[in-house]
Formats: structure tokens, C-alpha cells, sequence
């Protein structure tokens, strides 16, 4: 019911600023800019990409609004100009060489995996996110080609469906699932060092 | 029709992996996800690699996001009406 009162809330903001009324636009700012921000800094992980990314999606929006057809919600709408933003500032890297890594997912069977696959420590979290381990992650998460990046920040940390992530994204939904599964798996060995060291 | 790989026998810690499911908390209700759930809880490795996964995601959901610089908005809109000024003096020529 929120979900559909917040699409409808949507509509009527969408139709007044494409007749040209900027005080719309600015209510429509106002509601969407955290979720841009949010999304910009967990794509970049760097604040002055973050912000060229937010001004340049709420830019494109107020050029672009009129070719917004509602077909979508404008939050899936808006999400693909974010990711595309940020996506266009990074030079297209070759997928093939980083997905040859992504291939190499543990065999649990094996038995130096096994070895390997200890529990991580209990180490306080709020103790090591100010530390190495911040730095640890976003070197990590850096490594990642975009289109993974992408689908792992829509599906695990803004709680998009596989669903919408497709429609964001472009890919089936199936490559969504997959490339969310060597997503983690990847960021699980890149992180693997620092957690049993 | 062909049998789903996951039915034909128990299940290898690789199978398990290969159909982890999408969502590592979900309520799993399948028959796969059952036997999938089955393995894990009684697999050291699978539950070690699931643990390792969920907190890889949680670890993430924990990095803080700096707060949004306020003058942000401002400078959007200070963009917009420069570009607005521009194209009605060209359609003023």
C-alpha cells in the first residue's frame, strides 16, 4: 500500500515538473536524494565521485524527465542513471581476465579449501570497520568488475529484488542471481585473508 | 522430463554451492532448498563457507556512508537555472 500511495506521490511530482514547475523538482530532490547518495557512495566508494554522481543524476533527471514513461517506478528509473553515472567515470575494464578469478569458487571438497575454511573470528565489527578491515573492503569491492559491483550493492545493500536489479541493469534475472552469488564469493576470498589472519 | 540434478542423489558440498540460494536468509520451502538446508547443517565446510558469506554481506551493510553534503543540492539547482538562462536567451535570438 505505501509502495503504491509512494509510486502515485511519484506521478503527480513527475507530471508537475514536466510542465516546468521547479518547485516539484525540488520536492522530488528532496525525496530521492538520500537514496542517490547512498547508492553513488556504495557504488565509488569515494566521496568526491559520490558527488559528481548525485549532481550529475539529478541533472540528467531535470534534462531527461520528459522521457520518463512511468512504466517503471522512477526509483528503478533513477537507479539505472546513478549506476550509470558511476559506471561511466570508470574506464570499462576487461571482464574476462578478473572473471577467470571468479570461476575459481571454492571446492569445499577439496581439501586445502578445507583448510581454508575455518570460521572467521568474532572480532567486534564496530572495532574493525574503523580500521584496516575499512579499507580491506573497499579495496575489495574495487576489484570487482561493474556490472558485478552493481548487481551485489542493488540486491545486498539497497535491498533491491532480483527483479528490479534486472530491469536496472539489463540482465536477466538469472544473471542477476549469478553474477550476485560470484559477487559474494569473490569478495569472500578477498577478504578471507584479513579475517583469519 | 528430466530430473532436477539436486534429486537424483545427496548432495556434494560443489552441488551445494552451485545452488546456494539467492538469498542466504531466505526461508528456504523447496524440496532442493530442504535438501540443500539438510546438507549445510550437517556439513562443516558448507556451513563455515555460508557463515563466511553472510558476513562478508553484513560487513558491507555496516560500512557507514558519509552524510550528504547539504550544499549538493544547491549547486544542482544552480546548474539547472544556469542551463534554463542559457537556452531562453538563444530562443530569445
Amino acid at each position: 500500500m505505501t509502495d503504491h500511495l509512494d509510486t502515485q506521490a511519484d506521478h503527480q511530482l513527475i507530471t508537475k515538473v514536466k510542465a516546468g514547475d521547479q518547485r516539484a523538482f525540488s520536492k522530488l530532490v528532496q525525496r530521492y536524494e538520500q537514496t542517490v547518495w547512498g547508492f553513488a557512495y556504495k557504488l565509488c566508494r569515494d566521496k568526491d565521485k559520490a558527488e559528481e554522481s548525485y549532481q550529475d543524476t539529478f541533472i540528467n533527471v531535470f534534462r531527461k524527465i520528459d522521457q520518463f514513461d512511468g512504466r517503471s517506478k522512477f526509483s528503478t528509473w533513477l537507479y539505472t542513471i546513478v549506476a550509470n553515472n558511476c559506471l561511466m567515470k570508470r574506464r570499462r575494464r576487461k571482464l574476462e581476465d578478473l572473471l577467470e578469478s571468479f570461476d575459481d569458487a571454492p571446492d569445499p571438497e577439496d581439501e586445502n579449501v578445507k583448510k581454508q575454511l575455518a570460521a572467521w573470528d568474532d572480532t567486534p565489527i564496530e572495532k574493525l570497520l574503523h580500521g584496516e578491515l575499512r579499507e580491506t573492503l573497499d579495496d575489495a569491492i574495487q576489484k570487482l568488475p561493474d556490472e558485478y559491483k552493481v548487481v551485489f550493492v542493488l540486491r545486498d545493500l539497497e535491498h533491491r529484488t532480483a527483479e528490479e536489479t534486472s530491469k536496472i541493469t539489463g540482465l536477466t534475472v538469472p544473471a542477476v542471481k549469478s553474477r550476485l552469488r560470484r559477487s559474494r564469493v569473490f569478495l569472500r576470498q578477498q577478504l578471507h585473508e584479513f579475517m583469519t589472519s | 522430463m528430466k530430473p532436477h540434478p539436486l534429486h537424483k542423489h545427496l548432495f556434494s558440498c560443489t552441488e551445494v554451492y552451485a545452488h546456494l540460494c539467492d538469498n542466504l536468509d531466505e526461508q528456504l520451502d523447496s524440496e532442493s532448498c530442504r535438501q540443500i538446508k539438510a546438507h549445510i547443517a550437517g556439513c562443516e565446510n558448507c556451513t563455515a563457507l555460508l557463515d563466511s558469506l553472510k558476513k562478508t554481506v553484513y560487513l558491507y551493510r555496516k560500512c557507514p556512508v558519509p552524510k550528504l553534503p547539504s550544499r549538493l543540492k544547491s549547486e544542482v539547482f544552480a546548474v539547472i537555472n544556469v542551463a534554463k538562462q542559457k537556452k531562453k536567451k538563444i530562443s530569445h535570438r
